[in-house]
């Protein structure tokens, strides 16, 4: 603080983004990052456990149809979402995401629906209206390889655009020097594959060999991250960002130190002397949504032209709180829809 | 249009009919503007004497929500030396030559009329509030009565009747004069001639049309200070 300068009157900027953005990209990001450990076993089919890959499509599927709610949510005006269709704007980002994200969910489902497809026909038999339901939804239940490898090739296009929409619409507001940064996506993209990895460690079910697979990608993911930041802090994504960074850390130390330590050192440790799956997993995931919420919330409580920080706020109602538990509460509804569908889990394991 | 407040009382009879009939924030019909003009603002800080009348009556003509300013003056204390002094700076949207609010809407909501002003077409505006994110001046916000974008609109109801926007007419002082700035025998265009002029955050490379007289240079850009301590509980106090 300059004593030389003092600022006698000036007013809080209330956030335009809420929570539920932070909800948004949390979910997304990690739709996406579990989508891309399912890749090397169910598209590329390179030798590697069918544990790990089919724990990263239940996360990558619960979280990829659960986080347009919350976007929608972030709306102040959800009912005019048509809006995006009838006027959509090529110059931003954000109007080309209301392409790519249904594409992606549309196609995650598709494709989650032929890797899963023997299994639910699997389901059917055993009876009870789950199993009416598995029958129904299974057809006859016949693998469809060459199916699978396209409509897998497709999502990964569109997860692609998906990574690449929620990185640069965030990246590309030169107005927050914080944001402004193009390490923004590599973190994105690597704290997503990271959380992706560690809730699709929840749906392995200790499961040996699907752990150990899904420890080796929260290790890289982790690491890389922790890379990217230390780029981003010695000023290589730019002066601003790094400057920003360092500043919001500074107004918010315990919080950005409680990232540091137990959503990212912690779990790469866990990860890399594989121990603790479960509470590796769970770290992971709070340090997927810690970053987001330091970088949106706290990113916005960097005052653009007054002095000092705003201070972040969480109000208790459905701009807050409530939001984060709601959105919370309809990924648990999907989640357990989905894997009441597929149990008995550890049978499907083999 | 001549900035003389007395010739403007001729419009007045005009301006109020218009802005009886006129929702403030609401742009129903695109009012496309006159290209032949560019309106924008000199604010002369040697006669702001911080009083906030414009902030008032910019609230008071456009109805924003309690708590929600298109327009504020924002008072500093400045040091030099063993020597304090105060300073202000009034702060509104810049109605810039390139808006970086523009291209991220993506609806297309905000739009730039041909004579330069910027507005928020709030029949179409979805309050994502990317505009709000991307605006340097940190002059917009999500109307919550609306759930739209909000920003100060230069008073183009106003000034489409010939009038003064509001926070201009209003001034005790006299400190903000508005007229268009092709005009070379216009009030904005003579002092933009004869005094050095600033323009708040110039390295954001948007060609903002609001010019100061007498802005301090510690102002010009993001305020590196000691914050007002009131500052974050103006919410919690107009609640």
């Amino acid at each position: 603080m300059n004593p030389e300068l003092l600022e006698l009157t000036g007013f809080a900027h209330e956030p335009a983004w809420l929570p539920w953005a932070v909800q948004y990209f949390f979910l997304i990001g990690l739709s996406v990052g579990a989508f891309l450990i399912t890749l090397p076993t169910y598209v590329l089919r390179r030798r590697s456990d069918d544990g790990t890959a089919r724990a990263a499509l239940i996360a990558a599927l619960t979280t990829g149809l659960a986080a347009p709610i919350a976007l929608l949510a972030d709306l102040h005006q959800p009912d005019r979402f048509w809006h995006f269709y009838l006027y959509g704007q090529h110059t931003s980002w954000m109007a080309w995401g209301a392409f790519f994200l249904p594409a992606y969910a549309g196609l995650l489902t598709l494709y989650g629906w032929l890797c899963l497809r023997p299994e639910l026909a699997a389901r059917a038999g055993s009876g009870g209206p789950v199993g009416r339901i598995d029958g129904l939804l299974a057809g006859s239940g016949r693998r469809l390889p060459g199916a699978q490898r396209t409509v897998g090739w497709l999502t990964a296009g569109a997860a692609a655009l998906v990574a690449l929409y929620t990185g640069a619409e965030v990246a590309v507001v030169a107005a927050r020097p914080l944001w402004h940064s193009a390490l923004l996506p590599v973190v994105y993209l690597a704290t997503g594959v990271a959380g992706g990895a560690g809730l699709a460690l929840l749906f392995a079910n200790r499961a040996p060999a699907a752990t150990q697979g899904l420890l080796r990608w929260l290790c890289v993911a982790l690491a890389l991250t922790g890379l990217t930041v230390i780029a981003w802090v010695l000023g290589l994504g730019g002066s601003g960002p790094a400057r920003a960074l360092l500043g919001l850390a500074e107004h918010r130390p315990l919080t950005f130190g409680l990232w540091l330590t137990a959503g990212l050192l912690v779990p790469l440790a866990l990860a890399w002397f594989g121990r603790a799956p479960v509470a590796a997993g769970l770290l992971a995931i709070a340090g997927a949504w810690m970053w987001r919420w330091e970088i949106f919330m706290g990113g916005q409580a960097l005052p653009k032209n007054s002095a000092g920080f705003y201070g972040v706020h969480l109000s208790p109602g459905p701009e807050g709180l409530l939001g984060i538990v709601g959105t919370l509460g309809l990924w648990v509804l999907i989640a357990l829809a989905l894997t009441t569908l597929l149990r008995p889990t550890a049978n499907a394991q083999g | 249009m001549d900035t003389s407040r007395r010739n403007f009382l001729k419009g007045i009879a005009a301006g109020a009919a218009a802005t009886a009939v006129t929702p403030s924030h609401a742009a129903v019909e695109r009012p496309m503007g006159d290209p032949g003009r560019r309106w924008g603002m000199v604010v002369d800080l040697r006669r702001c004497i911080g009083c906030q009348a414009c902030t008032v009556a910019c609230g008071t003509e456009n109805r924003t929500p309690l708590g929600s300013y298109r327009t504020v003056v924002t008072h500093y204390e400045l040091n030099d030396g063993d020597r304090p002094r105060r300073a202000v700076l009034p702060r509104l949207c810049n109605h810039c030559e390139e808006p970086p609010c523009i291209p991220v809407c993506p609806v297309g909501a905000t739009f730039q009329r041909a004579d330069g002003i910027v507005l928020v077409d709030n029949t179409r505006c979805v309050g994502c509030g990317y505009c709000v994110q991307a605006c340097p001046y940190d002059a917009r916000f999500i109307n919550e009565e609306t759930g739209t974008a909000d920003k100060c609109t230069f008073c183009m109801h106003r000034v489409d009747a010939g009038l003064l926007p509001a926070c201009v007419e209003t001034c005790v002082g006299g400190g903000r004069v508005f007229g268009d700035l092709m005009n070379p025998e216009s009030a904005v265009s003579k002092l933009i001639a004869e005094h050095r002029v600033d323009r708040l955050n110039e390295h954001a490379g948007t060609e903002p049309q609001v010019r100061y007289i007498g802005l301090d240079g510690r102002l010009k850009s993001k305020v590196e200070g000691t914050p007002s301590p009131l500052r974050a509980s103006l919410k919690e106090v107009v609640s």
